[in-house]
């Protein structure tokens, strides 16, 4: 219920302090006069002017009114509250502290404060203080692009990079140190510390790279081991040849041409070898070309397996073992898969007894699938080195006659200085590598060596590793423009996570990048290159906290029927797509809150209830139920805003608020009750009743009140976001109104998605803050707000098209400019 | 994903982690009767940090005393341990326990803080730019202690310390590490007992191999040190430190290779490397205490930090019959089926704790075993999980200490006693003669 303004004012001992206002207003009225006499000598303009200046003046009085009433009784110099007094400060106060009156707007936009249960003014007041408050924090804003300090590059970008130079594809996290995360993202230059390990690690990885671009001259067998299969091993996998089922997908780098041993480890022949029941097709692909084929199961098989115990299972296994394949050096992709066949009689779950979780034999599939791991071993007799697509990349010469040797070796390491350094390679740079040139060629690998030894060294490199901004010889201001590379660096870090290619390295070269039309249509150009697909997995994901979708387990005891791995593993690629099919088609990014197209396979759509889809392909499809449209209606959100064993409107309504809303909830205080777990021998109750009597408490209250009913009103979609009206464990119906913080009332997913979109431009601003803070590679300060703001306001006039905000993000300040340390406090 | 031409499979290799190769995995180490046992110097002092997240089920729960898994009880011969720590029972004579200890630096936080405020008592800067703490007592020590050896420390995990549970908003800086090299310099802990073993052993398949490129691996720190230096010319103030950090882990690396090149492990039969991280957890716990007790005794570090479960994970031990996420587990609601599976969990990690001290027993270092020549403290910095509180904390300390602890008893302490006196004891015992640290109040005396 709302109370008028002047209820507040009336709690006793909270009055403001009359004497104030009436300071404040003897100086309005001095002004007034002073201006007046301004004025008058301009005549009817001047009037005019005078109007609809005193017009704002008057409504901004009125919005600091509302701050007064509403917020001073707390935030005095007596109670202090939250360290933070408005005691003697008056409208003109707000440019003079931004770091406060930021915060401010950001509590009130979050509707924390005043803290629901207190009384506050209207919303309609309320809107008004905080665009009041941005107005003047607008018109005052300092002027610093803010400082990104020197910083290396994170071991994402590291892999990303060496992708991009020598075609080389490594798992960065296979070789490098864990970064440290902030707000999900590992690009924060504060936060990509090193340390000896770390210069080990990545001395490591560059010698790894190395040898993998240029491959083995004098190889030597070497093994690799991947890891069991993550998929389900009973249905079609996504990507592989139709008419297969099950399987596993191998990428792997081959160092030379030669023969490769792979051995299959365990295909479900254990002790109760089920799979052997009826005859198999196990097949070897390689980039799709089929090498090896195989019968497994059947009736003898199973007869020799029967008899013959843990030997014959063994003489089975050994059919799988040291398969000879023929491969050519590079990268290449294997794949081991089953012939699909009839499912009937023999291929359903033997579901004993009671049908969950009672007997071993429950869930084990009566097909063989690839459950244990792969060994791949190799390569022996080889005839040599293909020319290999990272070769390609690499060697832009061949010598014919060993005097060419030097001067090709030159050759390859300026090329790839440029590159790597993103910048021209000097002739300091080749003094300094090719020594190592020189060690490596006296080396068994001979040129192929030397040249190992130059691609290590350079990976290796600050250059390489570090991105920095040097400050101009003479430095006569507090900040300045990063030069031609340094921008060509930071745009195609921010869009594509590596260096620069070659079109920005020219333009840079012919001073033109730093022209805004140039910086602004390269933008758009590596916006709509298929590298840009990166702004996904390591923007946007992150930032939605959907990249780890691992870290909820459902409990199978509860949801062993709604969810599977199969199932998170559709969440991830349909959230993938979804927000892809948004950001990288260009579209409105509100559309995130409310489209109605999504990508879905079968599986997926039978758990959301969509009719019409099958088959194992995801595709794309318009689903008529708007509980599914938008962020709100996905899986993978759902999923990961839960916890194992029950839903958490918590969870679910701080991530509205800190990735929808932009106002992060703080954590809780120390020492309070945060379990919500039923002791189990209490009647069960519904988590709202639950919810409400912890809000009934008014420590508690004062922020849940703020986080909860968004969390409420989304309690129809259960821990794996399948749709529900009862709430089985209660015996309840569902009950998903709620009235959200500000008043307004919603009920269920539709209604708050609504609610949500109507405030869209809080929505498009938390977006760009993130984007822009990930662009940087450093937190956003205050004194980045006015920015924010405008970039939000430009592109409204573009309908919030993401290469808007991108547009607005490279244009900015911020981006282009970077402030001299000491002057932010650095 | 390349492995040595010594290649285990997969099978092997978890055996070898796991329990029926647990011991045999580390006696291929031991140079049998090697100049280590022989030496007769005076005893190098190993120095250990076992963390486990979510506290302890101790008497303040609403139970009391009847429900303490944790706490024992008297000295000498009466020293009693409790059902959790039981499994220590036959190093009991070097074990001491705390009572009433209290660690105020984490208070206020989630989890957030919890990690990292264990070995340093001090209250991190939350509204610095980037982390502010202090350097945590491993540290300390190894910079004592550490300097001789490739490793001035080893800081381990068993599974990843990133858990977006614990982080908070600002980041993972307090949650994601028990180690500070300095006040602005969070250490990651490794999971992956591949990378262990590479930063233990180094890289390459052969003594000579190796040897090649650790020459080579010099001629790149060179020239990184010469590039690093004259970038540094180029940049700003504030910029330069940030390139003086990485130029003094450079040179730390350089003095590493160096003194690697220099060791003998010509008569260690070392093993393959581990493969990655193990996707059984139990085997994985193995691996990695087996892995520190190997750095150990070949001398590569004499400080390890073991991170053994991530803070706030929601880690399974269905190995134990608990089936329960650990982190949702421990907000346990006083439900005393869940005491009791909480109590399986800690005791679980106090037996993988207790195989290692058995191994350390069973190594001889001069005069005694490489056990009587450590100090360990095992603990958490929560109390009860319920409540996020930090009061009274499970702490041990462990080891002969190289003859400076006396072990075998329960202290009880005055109730809320600073967390800090227990660590300013350890650096003290470590060699330190510092009369205080962060909020401490003096040294705990009968150590």
């Amino acid at each position: 219920m709302l109370r008028p303004p002047n209820a507040v004012s009336q709690r006793a001992g909270r009055q403001p302090s009359s004497s104030r206002t009436d300071r404040a207003g003897a100086i309005l009225t001095a002004v007034q006069s002073v201006s007046k006499w301004l004025f008058a000598p301009l005549g009817i303009a001047a009037a005019t002017v005078g109007a609809v200046y005193w017009l704002d003046r008057d409504r901004d009085r009125d919005a600091w009114a509302t701050l007064e009433t509403a917020c001073t009784g707390c935030h005095n110099d007596t109670d202090f509250a939250g360290e933070l007094s408005f005691a003697g400060m008056t409208l003109d106060s707000i440019p003079g502290h931004p770091e406060i009156f930021e915060s401010v707007v950001r509590k009130l936009r979050g509707h924390f404060m005043p803290p629901p249960g207190e009384p506050r003014p209207g919303q309609a007041e309320i809107d008004a203080l905080i665009s009041q408050l941005e107005r003047s924090l607008d018109a005052n804003a300092a002027r610093t692009p803010g400082y990104v300090r020197a910083r290396r590059l994170s071991r994402t970008e590291y892999g990303r990079a060496v992708k991009g130079l020598l075609g080389v594809d490594i798992d960065p996290a296979e070789y490098l140190p864990t970064e440290i995360e902030v707000d999900g993202f590992t690009n924060v230059a504060s936060a990509l510390s090193v340390s000896p390990t770390f210069i080990e690690q990545y001395v490591n990885v560059a010698r790894t790279v190395a040898h993998l671009a240029v491959g083995e001259p004098v190889p030597k067998v070497a093994a690799a081991y991947f890891p069991p299969a993550p998929d389900n091993q009973r249905a079609y996998i996504d990507g592989f040849p139709p008419g297969t089922r099950g399987g596993i997908r191998i990428r792997h780098s081959f160092p030379a041409d030669g023969e490769y041993r792979l051995t299959i480890n365990e295909l479900g022949v254990g002790l109760y070898p089920s799979a052997l029941e009826t005859e198999h097709t196990l097949v070897v692909l390689v980039d799709k070309e089929e090498r090896f084929r195989r019968n497994i199961g059947g009736p003898e098989d199973l007869a020799l397996s029967n008899r013959g115990g843990a030997p014959a299972r063994a003489e089975i296994m050994a059919r799988f073992a040291d398969i000879p394949l023929e491969v050519k050096a590079g990268a290449r992709e294997i794949i081991i898969t089953f012939i699909e066949r009839s499912r009937a009689l023999s291929d359903d779950q033997i579901a004993a007894g009671s049908g969950r979780g009672d007997s071993s034999y429950a869930g084990a599939p009566r097909v063989p699938g690839i459950n244990g791991g792969i060994d791949l071993l190799g390569p022996f007799e080889s005839t040599g080195l293909s020319r290999t697509a990272s070769r390609e990349l690499l060697f832009v010469c061949e010598p014919e006659v060993p005097a060419r040797e030097r001067p090709c070796a030159e050759q390859i390491a300026a090329r790839l200085v440029e590159r790597a350094f993103r910048r021209p390679a000097t002739e300091a740079d080749l003094d300094r590598l090719m020594p190592f040139y020189e060690e490596g060629r006296l080396g068994p690998g001979g040129f192929d060596e030397g040249i190992e030894l130059i691609v290590t060294a350079v990976l290796a490199s600050p250059d390489f590793l570090y991105r920095t901004i040097s400050p101009p010889v003479e430095l006569d201001s507090t900040r300045f423009a990063l030069d031609d590379y340094e921008l060509a660096s930071r745009l195609s870090f921010f869009l594509w996570s590596q260096g620069p290619d070659d079109e920005l390295l020219g333009l840079a070269a012919a001073g033109e990048l730093e022209q805004p039309a140039v910086l602004e249509s390269q933008a758009r150009r590596m916006l709509a290159d298929a590298r840009a697909t990166v702004l996904v997995t390591d923007f946007a994901l992150p930032w939605l906290n959907v990249d780890d979708l691992d870290a909820v387990q459902p409990d199978t005891q509860i949801f062993g029927d709604e969810f599977s791995e199969g199932l998170r593993e559709d969440f991830a690629d349909e959230i993938k797509l979804f927000v892809e099919s948004i950001l990288l088609e260009d579209e409105n990014v509100r559309d995130l809150l409310t489209a109605d197209h999504t990508f879905l396979n079968e599986r997926l759509a039978r758990h959301y209830g969509v009719d019409g889809v099958f088959g194992p392909q995801f595709r794309r499809v318009t689903v008529a139920n708007a509980a599914r449209h938008g962020l709100l209606g996905k899986g993978a959100v759902l999923l990961r805003t839960s916890y194992g064993d029950r839903t958490s409107p918590v969870l679910r309504g701080a991530w509205v608020l800190e990735k929808l809303i932009g106002t992060p909830p703080v954590p809780p205080p120390p020492g309070v009750e945060t379990d919500l777990a039923q002791n189990p021998d209490q009647e069960p109750t519904t988590l709202r009743a639950r919810l409400e009597a912890h809000r009934a408490n008014p420590n508690c209250g004062a922020c849940h009140g703020a986080i909860d009913p968004y969390g409420l009103a989304l309690e129809n979609f259960t821990v794996t976001g399948r749709w529900r009206d009862v709430d089985r464990d209660a015996g309840a119906a569902i009950d998903a109104s709620a009235e959200l913080p500000g008043g307004r009332a919603v009920d269920g997913p539709v209604s708050l998605a609504a609610a949500l979109l109507e405030s869209s431009d809080q929505f498009v601003q938390a977006l760009t803050e993130k984007l822009m803070m990930y662009a940087l590679g450093r937190e956003l300060e205050h004194f980045d707000m006015p920015a924010v703001r405008a970039i939000v306001d430009a592109a409204a006039e573009q309908d919030y098209r993401f290469s808007g905000l991108v547009e607005g993000i490279v244009a900015s300040e911020a981006f282009r400019m970077q402030a001299v340390a000491d002057d932010v406090g650095e | 994903m390349y492995l040595t031409r010594k290649h285990l499979s997969r099978r092997t290799v978890l055996k070898g982690a796991g329990v029926s190769l647990g011991l045999p995995l580390l006696d291929a180490m031991i140079p049998a009767a090697t100049a280590l046992a022989q030496t007769a110097a005076a005893p190098k002092l190993r120095a250990g940090f076992f963390y486990l997240p979510h506290g302890a089920i101790m008497w303040n729960t609403p139970y009391g005393a009847e429900m303490d898994r944790w706490t024992p009880s008297g000295s000498g011969a009466d020293f009693r341990l409790s059902p959790i720590l039981e499994p220590l029972e036959p190093f009991k004579h070097q074990v001491t326990s705390f009572g009433h200890l209290e660690n105020k630096a984490p208070q206020g936080s989630v989890h957030g803080l919890f990690p990292a405020t264990w070995l340093s008592g001090v209250r991190p800067d939350q509204e610095a730019t980037g982390a502010h703490m202090a350097p945590t007592i491993d540290q300390m020590i190894a910079a004592r202690i550490g300097q001789d050896t490739v490793l001035p420390s080893l800081e381990v995990a068993s599974e990843t310390t990133i858990q977006s549970a614990a982080c908070g908003s600002g980041g993972c800086y307090y949650s994601a590490t028990l180690a500070f090299r300095d006040e602005k310099t969070p250490l990651p802990m490794e999971f992956n007992p591949r990378k262990v073993f590479t930063q233990l052993f180094g890289a390459g398949d052969t003594p000579e191999e190796r040897e090649i490129i650790a020459g080579r691996t010099q001629s790149i720190l060179d020239l990184i040190n010469t590039r690093a230096n004259e970038l540094k010319g180029t940049l700003g103030a504030a910029d330069r430190v940030v390139l003086d950090d990485y130029l003094e882990s450079v040179r730390e690396t350089e003095r590493r290779v160096e003194l690697a090149s220099e060791r003998d492990l010509s008569d260690i039969d070392l093993p393959d490397a581990p493969i990655g991280e193990l996707s059984d957890f139990d085997e994985q716990v193995r691996l990695l205490f087996d892995l520190i007790a190997l750095a150990y005794q070949a001398d590569v570090t004499r400080v390890a930090t073991y991170f053994m479960v991530g803070e706030a994970t929601n880690r399974t031990y269905n190995h134990i019959g608990v089936p329960d996420a650990f982190h949702p587990l421990s907000h346990h609601a006083n439900n005393l089926q869940r005491l009791e599976k909480l109590v399986l969990i800690q005791r679980y990690h106090v037996e993988r704790f207790a195989d290692f001290l058995g191994k350390l027993a069973s190594i001889p270092d001069g005069d005694g075993s490489l056990l009587d020549h450590s100090m360990f403290l095992y603990g958490s910095n929560m109390s009860n999980s319920d409540r996020h509180n930090n009061y009274p904390l499970p702490m041990l300390l462990v080891g002969g200490g190289a003859g400076r602890l006396s072990g075998g008893r329960h202290i009880d302490l005055p109730e809320r006693t600073t967390h800090s006196n227990l660590l300013l004891t350890v650096v003290n015992k470590a060699g330190f003669e510092l009369q205080s640290l962060s909020d401490s109040t003096g040294e705990i005396a009968g150590v």
